[in-house]
């Protein structure tokens, strides 16, 4: 029976706005973004936009250029999820315990938070900076380091380094959501193991880390996500550079359509990256969810 | 003025049947109780009336106006909840207050009204405090009151006695029954609890999978329980049910007869029903004693007849028995309740 | 009893030890970022560096806050401030209009990101509807895509519709990737609201925009505060669609502005950092001021799975 009483009307006319919006701003461009993916649009050709079918996916496969890029990702991407989640494991230790200064210190969690990515890379290369830079004179003050160095400019480490500014501002969020779970584990169990015999360590292991599966599988999904579509930082600290050694894939996909103009396999670059994350927080729930 | 008219009310949740073709004719004024065990449709069919669930199928009418597709704010229905589902952010006056504001009254006119229901409950003293300020049974109270505030013809009751501890339940029970008389309004009541349910109900709707077993006054069910399911939900201790066949005019079960005074055909397979209270001393049926269990006013034992049939009966202080004894009492075939065993339904 | 001191002695130690290198790792690098913006120029370039200013100046932040009533020309820009020798860059005009722009982007975002986000989250986790399903799942897909992904498409998009630089083509934006957030936040909260106040509310004679109005809104303070707050910063921190939707100076924001600084090699390294200070101090200041309401906000209904 199709009626549609008081209920459907309201949540139609309540639900509407949104939808609207997302149609417009996210659903058309997503779909439309198929369409161009099939064809060969160059800007500096305007008038030329031949329909190519899968021909653009084939292309990047093809391209030396996105292998180096899902290389560069998949690291980037795995040290910045490792990486969040341990410190944000450790940090909700922390401020899950009761002592005097915790609030403050649970306030100045959310200054990383709230900082702009944009900021963030500033605040970081001038860190990284090889003349004026924090990190060469502390590490040379104390004698960590005998020369000054040009850090981003090392391609061993750079990927590691954009990570580390990463890492500093996704990390809060990450800790919130575990203290919230820490939070949510009964007393009970850890009175219980006390009796039992368990140490600190043992406690951990066998009460904590189990009760904070939920809020793991969160954190990790969540990072997975972000981590992987990771843009801003390496615009502003190293574009890409220095040669190919922090040539991620939304830099690729910046670089094809922006620099290059080559709209049609930039989208279908889009689409790629698309799919990937979503086919990666989807094994990391399945996967995980079975095993943590 | 309101009389309530379910005809073939049906909800359905994909292929479950929560209420299945519910006919139920509700006269003005009268105080109707659903009860059943949890799971059995009451609650559904009260939010159907309440307009807080769709209706899948049938219709619902107040008086002759079809209500079935109209939203419950313009059903001029009250509702008490068994959370009482007091707005924690508006003190009690605000919250009884709340249903007039929505309709536009005046402030004198809202003054007027809540004072004389904070009156009639006993809860003027509580118009300023919060909800969390007040124990269950205030909250109660003001639920209540932010009920009969409106004058409502139609009042519904979920459940509102259920958090309440035994004896403010007691207590309670009084006083909506004396709402009820007051009032005037048509009352329909859910419960799980057989004992409001007797006290509360003009008429009773029991129950199950639905369906309603029997739909009568609360005499009527205890004392002509339609089905075998009707019978074991009503009494306390509850009936004593017992498989046997009839065989010359008697129910037997191994050595164990009664002789029936208007006996099913022979050879029928039945289930007897035997109220614990429905017993005389000194009879022709003999039993042992396996438990004592004095109440102070009565006496509750559970004995162990001819043929293996285990009974409680419910008599009065004076039988002195211990564990052991042999016991002799009587029953009125006319007061036992024979079902038929494939059907459960009363012969 | 009393426990033995040397477990309260070693706990109270840890507790300090990691605290410390806690508000050195969180707290640290914008230390140091405020320490160089006081600093000048000839200051900022010394080897080793300071840690703390020697001679505290706040003249980056007066040119910020001067730089509009100054034309900044080829001549005077090379011939700098001799005391400080620091160097303003020629856009160092457009950091106040880009600061308004992002304060107007930001409210305009967080008030009508409020509303459509409310109105949503009420239908999905309120009322029992046909697709009621489909639309949550609608909403949270869009979600999935890429920021780097949608950008292209929607450069193409508004080009078209000649939304180049207009305002109100970034506040669409930044609805579309905001709202998906913020219903989920609200929809936790929500759905956290005992049903019967929902249903005696109905009963009381509310609509769906009453029981919203009277009953929903009043007891979701906190997560209405944190959607509130999530939506502002994202929008007053968001570079990407920022840097593709605006061109001209006029309507970029913040992030893009300060981007153009960091690029711009002659720029004065202390000045960069003074913007950097300006652009983090709003934002920094919403999160620790709604702190209480951000984190249960946020984190409702993260337990639940």
């Amino acid at each position: 029976m199709t009626r549609f009483g008081y209920d459907e009307r309201s949540a139609a006319l309540l639900v509407f706005p949104v939808l609207a919006v997302l149609l417009v701003v996210a659903a058309f461009p997503i779909i439309y973004s198929f369409w161009v993916s099939l064809h060969d649009i160059v800007l500096t050709r305007p008038l030329r936009r031949p329909f190519v079918g899968f021909d653009n996916y084939l292309r990047i496969f093809d391209d030396a250029r996105f292998w180096t890029a899902v290389a560069r990702t998949t690291v980037y991407t795995l040290v910045c999820v490792a990486v969040t989640t341990f410190l944000a494991v450790l940090v909700a230790l922390l401020l899950n315990e009761v002592f005097p200064g915790q609030r403050l210190l649970s306030a100045l969690l959310l200054v990383p938070w709230a900082t702009p990515s944009v900021v963030n890379g500033l605040m970081w290369k001038w860190i990284y900076d090889p003349t004026y830079g924090l990190l060469n004179g502390l590490l040379v003050q104390v004698g960590l380091l005998e020369r000054y160095r040009v850090w981003l400019g090392d391609p061993d480490i750079t990927l590691l380094l954009i990570a580390n500014a990463a890492i500093w501002k996704q990390m809060p969020l990450a800790a919130l959501l575990m203290i919230v779970t820490m939070k949510a584990i009964p007393e009970d169990l850890y009175r219980a193991a006390r009796v039992d015999g368990a140490n600190i360590w043992q406690r951990f292991v066998h009460v904590t880390l189990p009760a904070l599966r939920p809020g793991l599988m969160l954190v990790l999904v969540y990072e997975t996500m972000i981590s992987i579509r990771h843009f801003d930082l390496f615009l502003i600290m190293t574009q890409g550079g220095p040669g190919d050694a922090s040539f991620t894939l939304s830099w690729l996909i910046y670089v094809e359509t922006f620099r290059s103009l080559r709209f049609g396999t930039g989208a279908a670059m889009s689409y790629v990256l698309a799919i990937t994350t979503f086919a990666l927080s989807w094994a990391v729930i399945r996967f995980l969810g079975k095993r943590i | 003025m309101a009389r309530i008219t379910c005809a073939a009310l049906t909800k359905s949740y994909g292929a479950v049947l929560a209420v299945d073709a519910l006919e139920l004719s509700i006269g003005h004024g009268e105080f109707m109780v659903l009860l059943g065990p949890s799971g059995c449709g009451k609650t559904t069919t009260l939010n159907m009336i309440a307009g807080l669930e769709e209706i899948s199928a049938g219709r619902l009418l107040f008086d002759e106006t079809e209500v079935t597709w109209t939203p419950p704010h313009k059903r001029e229905v009250a509702m008490v909840f068994q959370s009482y589902a007091l707005y924690p952010n508006k003190t009690v006056r605000e919250n009884i207050a709340f249903p007039l504001r929505l309709r536009g009254q005046s402030a004198s006119e809202i003054e007027r009204a809540v004072g004389a229901a904070a009156e009639q409950l006993e809860i003027t003293h509580l118009l300023g405090r919060r909800p969390n300020e007040l124990s269950g049974g205030q909250r109660q109270r003001v639920a209540l009151g932010r009920a009969i505030v409106r004058k409502p013809s139609v009042f519904l009751m979920d459940e509102p006695l259920s958090n309440l501890d035994a004896t403010l339940r007691l207590s309670m029970r009084g006083l909506i029954k004396r709402l009820h008389q007051e009032l005037k309004a048509t009352f329909v009541y859910v419960t799980h609890d057989q004992a409001e349910a007797m006290t509360l109900a003009d008429r009773i709707a029991v129950m199950k999978g639905g369906l309603i077993q029997q739909l009568d006054t609360p005499e009527g069910i205890y004392e002509r329980p339609a089905n075998i399911f009707v019978a074991g939900f009503l009494g306390s201790p509850p009936i004593n049910l017992v498989e046997g066949v009839i065989a010359g005019g008697a129910f037997t079960r191994g050595d164990f007869r009664l002789a029936l005074t208007n006996p099913p055909q022979e050879g029928r397979a039945v289930v007897l029903g035997l109220r614990p209270e429905d017993v005389s001393a000194g009879g022709d049926v003999t039993a042992r004693v396996e438990l004592v269990s004095p109440l102070g006013s009565e006496t509750h034992l559970d004995v162990l007849a001819e043929g293996g049939v285990a009974l409680t009966l419910r008599v009065p202080k004076e039988w002195r028995a211990a564990p052991g004894d042999r016991l002799s009492f009587g029953i009125d075939p006319a007061r036992l309740h024979i079902f038929d065993k494939a059907s459960e339904t009363r012969l | 009893m009393k426990k033995p001191l040397a477990p309260r002695v070693t706990r109270a130690i840890l507790l300090t030890l990691f605290s410390a290198l806690f508000v050195l790792y969180v707290a640290g690098p914008v230390a140091w970022l405020v320490s160089s913006s006081l600093q000048s120029e000839a200051e900022i370039t010394r080897v080793p560096p300071n840690w703390l200013p020697q001679n505290p100046s706040i003249a980056n932040f007066e040119a910020i806050f001067s730089a509009a009533d100054r034309v900044v020309t080829y001549e005077n820009r090379r011939q700098g401030e001799a005391l400080t020798s620091s160097f303003l860059p020629s856009g160092a005009a457009n950091l106040l209009p880009a600061m308004r722009n992002s304060l107007v982007i930001g409210l305009w975002v967080a008030a009508l990101n409020l509303l459509l986000s409310v109105t949503a989250a009420y239908a999905i986790a309120v009322i029992d509807f046909r697709g009621r399903r489909a639309t949550l799942y609608t909403v949270l897909a869009t979600r999935v895509v890429p920021d780097i992904a949608l950008v292209v498409p929607l450069f193409l998009v508004i080009r078209n519709l000649g939304l180049i630089n207009s305002l109100g083509a970034l506040v669409v934006t930044y609805l579309a990737i905001t709202v998906p957030f913020t219903i989920f936040i609200l929809i936790s909260y929500f759905e956290g609201i005992p049903r019967d106040l929902y249903r005696a509310a109905r009963i009381d004679g509310c609509g769906h925009g009453r029981a919203l109005w009277h009953v929903y809104l009043p007891l979701s303070l906190p997560a209405l505060v944190a959607s509130l707050t999530f939506a502002f910063l994202t929008s007053w921190n968001e570079f990407v669609f920022a840097l593709v939707l605006t061109q001209n100076v006029a309507a970029q924001t913040l992030p893009i502005i300060i981007s153009g600084f960091i690029m711009d090699f002659t720029t004065s390294f202390s000045f960069v950092n003074a913007a950097g200070v300006i652009a983090i101090i709003p934002p920094v200041l919403m999160a620790v001021v709604f702190q209480r309401y951000i984190v249960s906000g946020l984190t409702a209904g993260a337990v639940k799975g």
